[in-house]
Order: C-alpha cells, then sequence, then structure tokens
C-alpha cells in the first residue's frame, strides 16, 4: 500500500524534489495543494480565456505560500498560473478556483454566493462543503487524500469537469444535471 | 552397361534439378518468412504498444489523484488480450503503483526506458516486454511496463513450416518432371554418342552414325564432330583398302610379268641351244665326211663341201650377233643424241644391194627429221627391218622397199614398207614374240629374234611398234620414238 508521501512523490519532477527536501514528508496541505494545481488541468472553463488561471486561496498563508511555490513557471493550457489570497467575497471576482480553508468555515455562504452561476472552480475541506453548493471536496480515507464531487453547482456555473477526474472520485453527486456519469 | 551409364547421367542430372531448386526454394522461404515474421512480431509489438497507451492514457488521474483501485480497474482490462502475461504501472519514481498478474520487479528493473525514450520494446523470441511513458501536460506522471507472450508469432512459424514443407514437396515433384524433360535433351545425345562411340570401338564399324539432337547446343555440335571423326576414319581406310589392293594388283602383274620373262627365257634357252645345234652338225658332218674322203674326193666336191662348211659358220655366227643384239637391246645403257635415221637407212640399203647384185629392188628412202634416240640400237632396228624386207620380197622378181615418215596425230611416225611376201594378219600377235616365225624357214631363213629385239630397242626409247599386212600383199612396219 501506498502511503500518502508516495501520492506526493509521483506528482512531478519538481514537486518530488521538493518533498523530499521536506522531511519527513509532504504535510496535508502539501497533498491538497498539488491536487488543487491538478484539478485545474482536469477543468474546462467555458470561455477561452488566454489570461491568468488564478487560484484563489482562502485560508491560512501556508497554502497560498505552498500554492505559490508550486505553480511557478507552471501553465496550463498555455495558460499562466497565478495564486492570491481572498478574504472577502469581492475579492473573487477574477478567481477560476477558489479554495476555502477550514479555517475560512465562517465565510463559506458568502464566498459561495458570490460565485454561484459564476465559471469558478469552488473547493474545501469542510465537511459538508456540496450541501452547501461546492463542487469539490477532500476528504481523508485511510490517511490518504481523497475528494468527492457535486456536478450540480458545476454544471449551473458552465464548468467541465473532465470523466478522468470524476472516474477517481470518491463520490459524484447530480450527475443528472451532467447529463452524463457511469 | 549401356544402362548404368544412362541412370547414372540421368539420376545425376535429376539429382542436380532437386539440389538447386530446393536449395533455392530453402533460402527463398527461409527469406521471406524471416521477413514476414519480423514484420509481423512488429505489428504484435505495436499493438501490445498500444494497449499501453491506451493503459497509460486511462490511469493519468488515477496516478494524480493517488487512486490504487482505478488504476488496478484500468489495468485488468488488459486480461482481455490473450496474450498479456503481465502488467505494471510504475510512478514516475519507479515505485509500483498498480499491477497485474506476473511480472515481478526484476522484469521492470531490466526493462527500463532512457531519459528521452516515450516507447520501447524488448523482443526475445516469441515474449516481448513493453514500455511505455505515460505523459501529461508535457511531464510524466508513470510508465506502463506490459510483458506479452506472442503466441501468433510461434503458430504463424508452424503454419509456415507446414506450407513450406508443402511446397518443398510439390517442388521437388517438379524437378522430377523437368528433369525427365533435361534427360531428353541432355542426357540422352550423350548416352546416344556413347554407345555409338562404343559400337564403334567394339566391332571396329566405322559406317555408324550418332543421332544429332535438333535443337543445336554444344552436344549437337559434339556429336556432328564425332560423326565428321568417324567420316575421315572411313575414308582414310578406304583409301589404304584401294592402295593395298593397287598394290597387290602391281605385284600380280610383277609376278605375271616375271613369270612370262621366266617361261621366254626358257625359250630362248632351249631355242638357242637347238638352233646352235643345226650348223654346228652341219659343221661336224660336213668335217667329217671331208676327212673320210679326203684322198678319194676330187677337189672340186671339196670345194663345194668347204663352201658348205662356212656358210654353216656363218649362219651360226649370224645368230650369235642376233642374240648379242637381242641382249644388248635390254642392257645398254641408252646414249640419246639426234639422229639423221634416213643415213643409216641408205647405208644398209647399199650394203644389202652390194650383197646380192643379181635382185631387182627399188629403194625409196625419204629425207626424215633428225630425232633424238641412240644411235647404235637404232642401226639394228633399221637393219631388222630393211633386211627383213630384203628378205621377205627375194622371191618377187621386182621389190619395191620404202623408208619414210609421217605426221599423225602431232607424232612423227616411221616406217618400212615392202611389197613382198607379207604375212597373215590373224598372227599378228605373234610378230613381235622371240622365236616365233611366221613363215617356214625352208621359206625364208632366220632366227625369229629380230622383230623382238626392234620391238624391245623401240619400246626402250619410249616408242611403240606395229604392224601392217597381209599375205603376199606386202608388209609395213610402223614405229615412234620418245
Amino acid at each position: 500500500m501506498l502511503a500518502i508521501p508516495a501520492v506526493v512523490l509521483m506528482m512531478t519532477a519538481q514537486v518530488a524534489r521538493e518533498a523530499h527536501a521536506q522531511a519527513p514528508g509532504p504535510s496535508l496541505v502539501d497533498v491538497q495543494a498539488v491536487y488543487l494545481f491538478d484539478f485545474a488541468k482536469f477543468v474546462r472553463w467555458p470561455e477561452a480565456d488566454h489570461g491568468a488561471l488564478t487560484i484563489c486561496v482562502a485560508g491560512p498563508k501556508v497554502y497560498t505560500d505552498t500554492l505559490t511555490r508550486l505553480v511557478k513557471g507552471e501553465q496550463i493550457n498555455s495558460r499562466p498560473l497565478a495564486v492570491r489570497a481572498v478574504q472577502t467575497p469581492e475579492d473573487e471576482a477574477d478567481c477560476a478556483i477558489v479554495f476555502i480553508e477550514n479555517a475560512a468555515k465562517d465565510h463559506t455562504d458568502g464566498l459561495l454566493a458570490a460565485t454561484a452561476g459564476k465559471p469558478v472552480l469552488t473547493v474545501s475541506d469542510i465537511p459538508g462543503f456540496l450541501d452547501h453548493g461546492g463542487m469539490i471536496q477532500f476528504l481523508v480515507i485511510d490517511k490518504r487524500v481523497r475528494f468527492s464531487v457535486d456536478l450540480r453547482p458545476a454544471v449551473h456555473s458552465g464548468i467541465g469537469l473532465s470523466s478522468e477526474l470524476l472516474k477517481v472520485a470518491v463520490n459524484v453527486s447530480g450527475k443528472d444535471a451532467s447529463g452524463g456519469g457511469r | 552397361m549401356n544402362l548404368r551409364q544412362n541412370e547414372s547421367l540421368a539420376a545425376r542430372l535429376t539429382r542436380m534439378n532437386l539440389l538447386v531448386s530446393g536449395a533455392v526454394l530453402l533460402i527463398a522461404a527461409l527469406a521471406f518468412f524471416s521477413y514476414d515474421l519480423l514484420s509481423f512480431q512488429q505489428i504484435l509489438i505495436r499493438n501490445i504498444e498500444a494497449e499501453a497507451q491506451i493503459v497509460g492514457a486511462n490511469s493519468i488521474s488515477a496516478v494524480m489523484f493517488n487512486d490504487q483501485e482505478s488504476a488496478t480497474t484500468t489495468l485488468r482490462s488488459l486480461e482481455q488480450s490473450p496474450d498479456v502475461q503481465g502488467a505494471v504501472l510504475t510512478s514516475s519514481d519507479g515505485t509500483v503503483f498498480a499491477r497485474l498478474g506476473t511480472l515481478d520487479q526484476g522484469d521492470i528493473s531490466a526493462h527500463v526506458l532512457g531519459a528521452h525514450e516515450n516507447d520501447r520494446a524488448w523482443p526475445s523470441g516469441t515474449q516481448v516486454v513493453v514500455a511505455h511513458r505515460v505523459m501529461f501536460q508535457g511531464k510524466t506522471v508513470g510508465i506502463v511496463t506490459i510483458s506479452a507472450r506472442l503466441r501468433e508469432i510461434g503458430h504463424r512459424a508452424r503454419q509456415y513450416l507446414l506450407i513450406a514443407f508443402l511446397i518443398l514437396l510439390f517442388c521437388m515433384a517438379a524437378a522430377l518432371a523437368i528433369s525427365s524433360t533435361s534427360r531428353r535433351l541432355i542426357a540422352e545425345p550423350i548416352i546416344g554418342l556413347a554407345d555409338t562411340a562404343l559400337t564403334v570401338s567394339r566391332e571396329k564399324d566405322y559406317s555408324v552414325r550418332a543421332e544429332i539432337p535438333a535443337d543445336g547446343s554444344e552436344i549437337g555440335v559434339l556429336v556432328d564432330a564425332f560423326n565428321t571423326m568417324l567420316t575421315q576414319i572411313q575414308e582414310r581406310d578406304a583409301a589404304l583398302g584401294e592402295a593395298r589392293a593397287e598394290l597387290e594388283a602391281r605385284v600380280e602383274e610383277r609376278t605375271a610379268e616375271l613369270r612370262t620373262a621366266n617361261r621366254e627365257l626358257e625359250a630362248f634357252s632351249y631355242t638357242v641351244a637347238h638352233d646352235l645345234r643345226g650348223p654346228l652338225d652341219a659343221i661336224t658332218g660336213i668335217a667329217f665326211l671331208l676327212a673320210q674322203s679326203w684322198d678319194s674326193t676330187d677337189e672340186l666336191k671339196a670345194h663345194v663341201m668347204l663352201n658348205q662348211l662356212t656358210t654353216s659358220t656363218g649362219n651360226m655366227s649370224s645368230l650369235i650377233d642376233n642374240l648379242l643384239n637381242f641382249a644388248r637391246a635390254s642392257t645398254t645403257p641408252l646414249k640419246l643424241a639426234p639422229v639423221n635415221l634416213s643415213s643409216i637407212a641408205r647405208q644398209i640399203a647399199a650394203e644389202l644391194a652390194a650383197s646380192d647384185p643379181t635382185r631387182k629392188v627399188e629403194f625409196m628412202i625419204k629425207d626424215t627429221p633428225e630425232t633424238p634416240a641412240d644411235e647404235g640400237l637404232m642401226r639394228i632396228v633399221l637393219d631388222n627391218l630393211l633386211r627383213n624386207s630384203w628378205k621377205y620380197s627375194s622371191h618377187h622378181e621386182h621389190a619395191c622397199i620404202e623408208f619414210s615418215a609421217k605426221r599423225d596425230a602431232n607424232k612423227l611416225v616411221y616406217f618400212v614398207r615392202d611389197d613382198g611376201a607379207g604375212f597373215d594378219p590373224g598372227r599378228m600377235g605373234q610378230l613381235f614374240e622371240p622365236f616365233h616365225r611366221l613363215h617356214g624357214k625352208s621359206d625364208f631363213p632366220g632366227t625369229g629374234i629380230g622383230l623382238a629385239t626392234v620391238q624391245r630397242i623401240i619400246a626402250r626409247q619410249g616408242g611403240a611398234i606395229w604392224a601392217e599386212g597381209a599375205v603376199e600383199k606386202g608388209a609395213t612396219f610402223y614405229f615412234t620414238l620418245g
């Protein structure tokens, strides 16, 4: 059986190098940061926006720092990546992904309400996030970071999630809304 | 022996055909099958590679989001492929993420992609290991390694072996059929030639000929040359036979001549002995009578006897002279020089006229051109011919003896003609034989050796002699010289 660090290690050579540098191993933050980065690769935004793909973080600074380090110099579909911290829903104007950490739990509804109907992928590790209208929620199962997906808000906001992504999701709800599924 | 040769040559041709066609076929089949199996192997490997690519593409998210179950499910799709024995999905750092079937760590570490390689196959016989680098967004996600057994290759190779064997069988049969043709084209003319050669050497029969094949090949040339050789041998044999026959005929001729000469010599010896005895008896008798009646006989009688004695010795002397001439005619070396035959004839005529002045004989001797001849021998010839004419015309009161020459067919023909007793033309053949006389000794005295001598002399000088005449109508003797 593979441990979480192994998952992180296989991501990219760069990530692997960083992971090795951090003893004793990548933390939950690291794994979640990598997942956030990788989600971007399996998401299709409706507008052909050639500007920067911005990942907004509502949470501790360590997430922002980790992500910033991770996406440095990276591109997805020829779009450069950017990381920014958000505090209020008003900050979310140009976000492609919004990550709401447990620490920003209280702002969840506000943040979600601000992005509702807009092409913004919402991710969080707050339990019950999907019930509040979130799209992806991190889970920890058998000490491994996994995630569940609710397609309804994604379909509503015009975001396409790759079947490859759904394939590895622990649970996918609202398949009827997407018109697809297994 | 013929049969054995026949079989050996034909069998050799057949064997050669089989060997060549078999070797060619084997090499061609080997090359073709090797190429085909190689490309077939490439196709199979490419199929495996394609499967590796599909599996790799389907495993991207599973690897990225650490979902081993999903990855294993994806790998399990390879179970549908009967050739795949095992598969491993390795993460980019080399640790195994998911596995299927039998593929251990040793297999994986033995087949590692190079830093810039994306796909690679390690075929070994009917086994192959294929590795595929799974890329996503320009980065290596992991490596799919598949071990497969190319059963189709073995299956196909066995099929090819069977096909090659069948084709080989078919070609052997075809080669056998073709060899019978080549046997007709090559072996049979040679065998025919060999048979002919055997017949020739065994039976010494050079009239046989080998049959020339119609295809105009070198064998035809060989057979033709052989036949020509036989023809030449035959011609040489015939020439040799002719020469031998001619030689034998000449020997027979010579033998007959020798026999004739021997008979002539015997007759000659007998005649000489007999003829010499006649005058000798007369001399002995007269001498005896003279001695007995020396006293009583008167002088006149004695005178007559002495005359008879002289005549007998004269006869004997002339016989001996003639014999000497005859011998000389054969043995004296020829001394050829221009000779005037007319002047010799005149001298002889004068001698004859002087020997009996009582006879009335007219000599008509014409001038003839000088001719190369032996004067001594020609004198004997003319003396004999003119003396014969003189002698055989002695019973006629008037006689005419002629010597002349005439041109006949560009050749000078001399002749001596008289109007005397002539001869019986039916006995012409005996005329020139020694000691054969056509007239009785009592009518005309002679030795019978004169004309034989004349003929020998003329023959020795390359000439010919012949005669014309009839009884009491005279005789003409013609001769040529050279």
